[in-house]
């Protein structure tokens, strides 16, 4: 069958109402659990799985792809209100939306925010319909020390987020590749730092850590000073973004987007490093570097942009080749197979109607998020009213719900609550806390990646320049390295 | 606190860090088989690597703290106040260390309505009758979402259970 002939297949298997109003209820779920937090979009997406049971397969995925897509979205909604990001991959929207929110500019920041956040998923959606073979096979041939040059490359993106001073960057960026190394080793299996304590086996919860990290410092903060933001406005504000506005920010967004796309296809690197990496190139190139962390809208957008271009791109080593990109789509694998498909090249051939049934849903999906976007944005507003003293108390419950959700344990709890004072005495010493997080994610599959590539190799480190690929990464790594060094001697010139 | 403050205790911090990590923390609690081929595949080297550069980017603090000019930072707060939050504070840790230890028999219900009519009153808040009521709707809201739609097998207690 031609390309045509799939579209119209596709077309013929989507074009009712059945279909679209799964795919809008979808976004409507996802959009408001990606605003609670606590209720990530993986947690969305895994609840609204057993609803798909009874329904064809292409309405039940479209309802998960929806959710999914909401998901991404809406944690950007409280990340901006009240610096609690909803999902992991809006960490990066806290750096500048919240000072905006902060500002009385809250509404500006949400609505680039869904500027962005439509643009990046169509580009995503795009790319996943005209390079869905090619990026696959491309990502086919990394092997581990493909996946370490790249993780090492990801990790200078950690200059990017350091605020004003690199070293303290490094050091909260040390604090979590730290972290990261509690629970059992990977290849022999034996414990580290878990003091014997089966909880900690596995590793420190993702979700506790990071809601602590970003959270819990807050209500602390409020504690420790309640009258501190007494009659700054934090509401939507008058000012809506402008064309203008979406228009200086463009260029970033693209870009970000093409981020979100070729990070979001290369399984397992996720949302939240691509949203950094991204929000990192716009300071990066922007003409107003020195204003990003403290009310950029062009940060927002750059963040926004590269969290939501990774949501179609996961999709990409999903249905070419079977493999999940990130938790999510591995749920969403589970969708296919309770539903008799097995996702992979073989799909192309036997259901090319519901791959491109598919591809059609996911275009509508980005018009459906704008229009539910702005709604949901004019909901939340009520967030940003609601007083402080009422608000973190609210936050906080929330929070001990979310997290004791994730593994029914009330260990991870009591991670959160660490990890909150951790977060306190960060910001007290000025420690930016955006570099931990990088780290804690991406510190395991660093490690894993390098010592695999020593096991394939007899621990000979010429494996890790093994091929074009590897030397692709590392020339990138040397130049951004270079670039980072080169600025920080010029900023200590200008200061002497 | 000044920049240079910071940067100096945070660059000791982190040495003393790296210290107690090569030290202390790596050879007791990171277990390691005896028959590893090769350094670089061990469990230790990894916590190891990272314990150094530690140490390195403390170095790297002190020395870009010694070279700061001291501009002492207005005080924000006066010892009164200082102590209030401190007072405050020690009292939201209680809270916390409290949590823990009561959901298993007083239930995570029960708990959250604690928790957040003493936070929303460790806080001074003024809108009381919003408190009291936010305290017991909210984490009712959320366990009937939680418990009934979302499956999560949430802590009841031994004393009241919910339905």
């Amino acid at each position: 069958m031609s390309f045509i002939d799939n579209i119209m297949a596709g077309f013929s298997l989507v074009a009712n109402l059945e279909s679209f109003l799964a795919l809008f209820v979808g976004i409507t779920i996802g959009t408001v659990a990606g605003a609670i937090p606590g209720l990530s979009a993986t947690m969305a997406v895994a609840l609204t799985l057993p609803f798909t049971f009874s329904m064809t397969p292409i309405t039940g995925i479209l309802l998960l792809l929806g959710v999914y897509k909401g998901g991404i979205f809406g944690g950007s909604i409280p990340a901006i209100l009240i610096k609690t990001p909803g999902t992991p991959a809006s960490s990066a929207t806290i750096l500048d939306g919240y000072p905006l929110a902060e500002k009385g500019q809250a509404g500006k920041a949400l609505g680039m925010a869904l500027w962005a956040s439509c643009t990046a998923d169509l580009i995503s959606n795009l790319a996943l319909i005209l390079f869905a073979g090619w990026l696959a096979s491309f990502a086919l041939n990394f092997g581990p020390p493909e996946f370490f040059t790249l993780i090492l490359f990801s990790l200078t993106i950690i200059a990017g987020v350091s605020g004003e001073s690199l070293l303290r960057g490094a050091l909260s960026a040390m604090f979590g590749l730290l972290l990261a190394t509690v629970g059992l080793d990977l290849i022999y299996g034996t414990q580290r730092f878990t003091f014997e304590n089966p909880n900690m086996m596995g590793g420190l919860n993702f979700i506790a850590v990071l809601i602590g990290l970003f959270a819990i410092p807050e209500i602390i903060g409020m504690v420790w000073n309640p009258k501190a933001d007494e009659g700054k406005s934090r509401a939507l504000g008058n000012n809506w973004v402008t064309f203008q506005e979406y228009r200086n920010s463009f260029r970033s967004i693209v870009r970000g987007s093409f981020i979100g796309v070729f990070l979001g296809s290369i399984p397992g690197i996720g949302a939240a490093p691509s949203a950094f990496l991204s929000y990192s190139e716009a300071r990066r190139k922007s003409k107003n570097k020195e204003n990003f962390g403290k009310g950029e809208l062009e940060g927002v957008a750059a963040a926004e942009a590269g969290n939501n271009g990774v949501a179609g791109a996961t999709l990409i080593p999903l249905l070419a080749l079977g493999v999940p990109g990130d938790v999510i789509t591995a749920i969403i694998l589970g969708a296919f197979m309770v539903h008799g498909l097995q996702p992979g090249p073989m799909m192309f051939l036997i259901n090319a109607d519901i791959i491109y049934g598919l591809f059609i849903g996911l275009i509508v999906s980005s018009v459906f998020l704008f229009f539910i976007g702005s709604i949901a944005i004019r909901g939340f507003k009520y967030v940003a009213d609601i007083p402080r003293s009422i608000l973190f108390p609210s936050v906080m419950v929330l929070c001990v719900y979310g997290v004791f959700a994730v593994n029914n344990n009330l260990f991870d709890v009591g991670v959160m609550f660490v990890m909150g004072w951790i977060g306190f005495f960060m910001i007290q010493y000025k420690i930016p806390a955006a570099p931990f997080l990088i780290a804690f994610i991406l510190g395991p599959l660093l490690e894993d990646n390098f010592r695999q590539s020593m096991l394939m190799s007899g621990s000979s480190a010429s494996i890790l320049f093994r091929g074009p690929i590897t030397w692709f990464f590392w020339l990138l790594t040397s130049i951004t390295v270079f670039t980072i060094a080169r600025a920080g001697i010029k900023t200590r010139q200008n200061d002497s | 606190m000044s920049d240079k403050l910071i940067q100096l205790r945070l660059g000791i911090g982190a040495i003393c860090l790296a210290a107690f990590l090569l030290l202390i923390a790596i050879p007791f609690w990171v277990t390691s088989p005896s028959n590893v081929p090769n350094i670089i595949l061990s469990p230790i080297f990894w916590p190891n690597t990272l314990a150094i550069i530690t140490a390195l980017t403390g170095i790297g603090l002190v020395l870009s703290g010694l070279s700061l000019f001291s501009v002492k930072a207005p005080k924000s707060f006066n010892s009164e106040k200082n102590t209030r939050a401190f007072f405050r504070l020690s009292i939201l840790g209680f809270i916390m260390g409290i949590t823990i230890l009561v959901m298993p028999s007083l239930g995570l219900v029960w708990t959250m309505m604690l928790v957040f009519s003493s936070s929303a009153f460790l806080v001074g808040t003024t809108y009381t009758k919003t408190a009291i009521i936010c305290s017991i709707v909210l984490p009712l809201i959320l366990y009937l979402f939680f418990a009934h739609v979302a499956g999560v097998a949430i802590p009841q207690g031994d004393y009241v259970r919910l339905p």
